[in-house]
């Protein structure tokens, strides 16, 4: 549809899109407004914002100064960076694998992709079971090496289980984007690299990973995203234990409003949240933005 | 006039009916009529003792026609939900079961409905209640709040909720493991400390005494256990902290030393796993609340049914047990008040708390104690020595207890349990950070 056809408004695009915009609205803008207007108050859960509880910046000066909020950030930072770079290995790495056409592919695609599916409180209290240093079936499988860990009792295992509980829940969505990423490349591409003497790995590295790279992108700043804001699986897991060694930052957020009951806190640590991801996706997109390359 | 053998059993179906009638009469209160088909709606925690009392409701609602809408969750979660509710102008909750630690809390923020108005109305109050059957403790621990530091029983202190589910600690054992080892049931500290490291030493794959250390609330509830006994104190009188004291620093100790004795993994048990690892064999011993009774007997849950002693919780400076657990309130912005004062009476009522215990439930009266169907199933004796040494000074229950247990204590103690950090030093720190909330609460404000 063009604006220049006769007896049409140049308006009716942004009619058709007014739905749109008010469903963003409210849905969006309102709650990241409100909860920028409560991060201006010291209020308590359950209290409405006056004037005299009115704070100003001071909020975000003394949670951005808390050592518990900075333990917190470089936990977060450093469990992202962990499960996102293991997950995209992996998942492409099985991808790159099973992309033929193997028998019972639509089968093994369903089972791969079950984790992704289950509620990630269930994910934590299934993976705190499996943990468990004396009835969990790990410490079983790891019974002839006799090292019988345990996990979610030591700062550091507790935060390699953390880990390894997300990469078993979402390589599945890595694998399967980079899958469909793989399926729908230009198979010519491929046939011309074989014919000039292309090795497998040649072919990998050189054809299939550069056109797959957009694809990888969207999943990189989705899964970063999520890693950013996990929450779930390390409350039902480790309650952020032991001490603050698997707190991430959705957890320390959480525990300001609900702990602390400190909502004033709770909403500035969560507009700091919302700008560490936004500008950890802007510096991605700006690497690597596969629209502009679509464009182009 | 004739004698027939049916006008005998209809005179005599009339004689029961009405020689029953004052009991019926009594179990209600009078105006409890009106409320018929009010249906109210109970937040209350997912716990042992709820889960025996959820299979009352049905008789509840016979009884007295008053629906009841439940909205159960892990007891943990119950303050965010609570809250929320509360803090509007009209909730949806008519009935909250609170943990001890959030009543002076919710007092505070006028959260909640007190209750001697209501008892003393006789339209609504059941006339043979008798709360001077209540386990005192309990009665003043759960439901008083306004006394002395905002929370013990005296002058200024208001009944605001009454217990139900309410615990004091006990020492249970594993009576053939301690024959095995020849041990000594712990009297004292020492007892208790040799017993963890014989049970350690000697038993493959087993600990000596299990224990609450995950992260947050739950490792502070399992220190506070040992902080009392050896006269230790969270803050004194002034507010003041004195966790960096001595006597807290040996509890520490103490603490650290049955974490490694423990069962493995320990440093992570929330309550649930705390007590499974006795219930399934991983720990000869548990302290902690009353609430084992009920699952150690049932062989669905416990492998050592048969074989589990109770004891009084051991002496170090002096005796000083846990008292805590749940207590039922009608929040103040509930607009079925009536009905839910109705639900709490009768469910903590006598006959109720007969039914309940006798089912594993934790009997919160006196009269149940001597009743020989709970007698049969509850180690009675050992439970009243626990209750004299029950302490409603067991933790200090100011507005701030939440946030000075999970946010200060509940990470510096994971810390020292699991070797990341000194036990001087770390609790030298937490006691600034303590300060510095109650600084900030205006409790050193002259």
């Amino acid at each position: 549809m063009t604006s220049d056809q006769p007896g049409q408004s140049r308006l009716v695009p942004y009619f058709f899109a007014l739905p749109a915009i008010a469903v963003m609205a409210i849905g969006l803008f309102y709650p990241v407004l409100e909860t920028l207007r409560l991060s201006a108050y010291e209020v308590r859960l359950g209290e409405a914002p006056t004037s005299q509880a009115f704070r100003g910046l001071t909020i975000f000066a003394e949670v951005l100064s808390d050592p518990s909020v900075q333990a917190s950030m470089l936990t977060t930072l450093k469990f992202a960076v962990i499960v996102v770079a293991i997950e995209l290995v992996i998942g492409v790495g099985l991808a790159l694998m099973l992309e033929g056409k193997i028998p019972g592919m639509s089968t093994l695609r369903t089972i791969f992709v079950l984790p992704m599916m289950i509620a990630p409180v269930c994910v934590g209290l299934i993976w705190r079971y499996m943990f468990d240093a004396n009835a969990g079936p790990i410490n079983s499988w790891l019974s002839f090496t006799g090292w019988q860990p345990a996990w979610l009792a030591d700062a550091d295992l507790a935060l390699l289980a953390v880990c390894l509980t997300d990469i078993w829940q979402f390589t599945p969505f890595v694998f399967i984007m980079a899958l469909a990423g793989l399926q729908g490349l230009d198979s010519s591409l491929v046939e011309a690299a074989r014919v000039d003497g292309a090795r497998l790995w040649q072919i990998i590295w050189y054809i299939k990973l550069p056109l797959l790279m957009p694809i990888l992108m969207i999943t990189l700043l989705m899964r970063l995203i999520d890693a950013l804001r996990g929450l779930e699986v390390v409350y039902a897991m480790t309650n952020g234990g032991p001490g603050l060694a698997t707190e991430l930052f959705s957890l320390h957020i959480y525990k300001s409003a609900f702990v602390t009951q400190r909502m004033g806190h709770s909403a500035a640590l969560s507009v700091c949240l919302l700008i560490v991801t936004t500008v950890l996706s802007a510096a991605l997109l700006a690497v690597n933005n596969p629209m502009r390359r679509e464009r182009a | 006039m004739d004698v027939t053998r049916r006008s005998v059993m209809k005179t005599g179906a009339a004689a029961a009916a009405a020689l029953s009638m004052p009991y019926y009469a009594r179990a209600q209160g009078r105006g409890w009529d009106k409320l018929k088909g009010q249906t109210i709606v109970v937040n209350w925690p997912a716990h042992p003792h709820y889960a025996v009392a959820k299979k009352l409701l049905p008789e509840f609602t016979a009884a007295t026609g008053i629906k009841v809408e439940l909205d159960e969750m892990p007891y943990l979660r119950l303050k965010d939900a609570q809250v929320l509710q509360m803090g509007k102008p009209k909730g949806d909750y008519d009935v909250c079961v609170y943990v001890i630690m959030w009543k002076t809390e919710y007092v505070h923020r006028k959260f909640l409905t007190e209750l001697e108005p209501m008892f003393q109305n006789a339209e609504l109050a059941m006339p043979d209640y008798d709360r001077g059957d209540i386990i005192k403790g309990y009665y003043e621990g759960l439901g008083l709040v306004g006394g002395p530091r905002g929370y013990l029983p005296g002058p200024g202190a208001k009944l605001y909720g009454i217990p139900y589910g309410a615990e004091c600690s006990v020492l249970a054992y594993r009576k053939d493991i301690f024959a095995k080892h020849n041990l000594t049931v712990p009297k004292t500290y020492d007892d208790l400390l040799a017993a963890c490291r014989a049970v350690k030493q000697k038993e493959a794959g087993m600990g000596g005494l299990t224990s609450r250390a995950q992260a947050g609330h739950q490792v502070t509830a399992g220190w506070l256990l040992h902080l009392t006994p050896y006269d230790g104190l969270v803050i004194d009188d002034k507010y003041l902290p004195r966790v960096a004291d001595e006597p807290s620093l040996k509890a520490t100790a103490v603490f650290k030393e049955i974490i490694d004795t423990g069962p493995a993994g320990g440093a992570s048990f929330d309550f649930g796993q705390m007590m499974n690892a006795f219930l399934q064999g991983q720990s000869a011993m548990y302290l902690d609340t009353i609430s084992v009774f009920g699952p150690a007997r049932d062989p669905a849950r416990s492998k050592i049914a048969d074989t589990v002693g109770y004891a009084v919780h051991p002496k170090a400076a002096k005796y000083s047990g846990e008292l805590g657990g749940f207590g039922m309130a009608i929040p103040n912005n509930s607009e079925r008040k009536e009905a839910a004062f109705a639900f709490i009476q009768w469910m903590t009522a006598k006959a109720q708390d007969v039914k309940a215990s006798a089912m594993g439930g934790q009997p919160m009266r006196l009269s149940t104690l001597d009743h020989p169907d709970v007698q049969k199933v509850y180690p009675v004796d050992v439970y009243r020595e626990c209750l004299k040494i029950a302490n409603p000074d067991w933790r200090p229950i100011i507005n701030e207890w939440t946030e000075i247990s999970e946010k200060v204590l509940g990470v510096h103690l994971s810390e020292i349990i699991t070797g990341k950090a000194e036990i001087k030093p770390s609790m030298t720190e937490a006691a600034a950070k303590i300060k510095a909330i109650c600084e900030r609460a205006g409790y050193y404000k002259t």
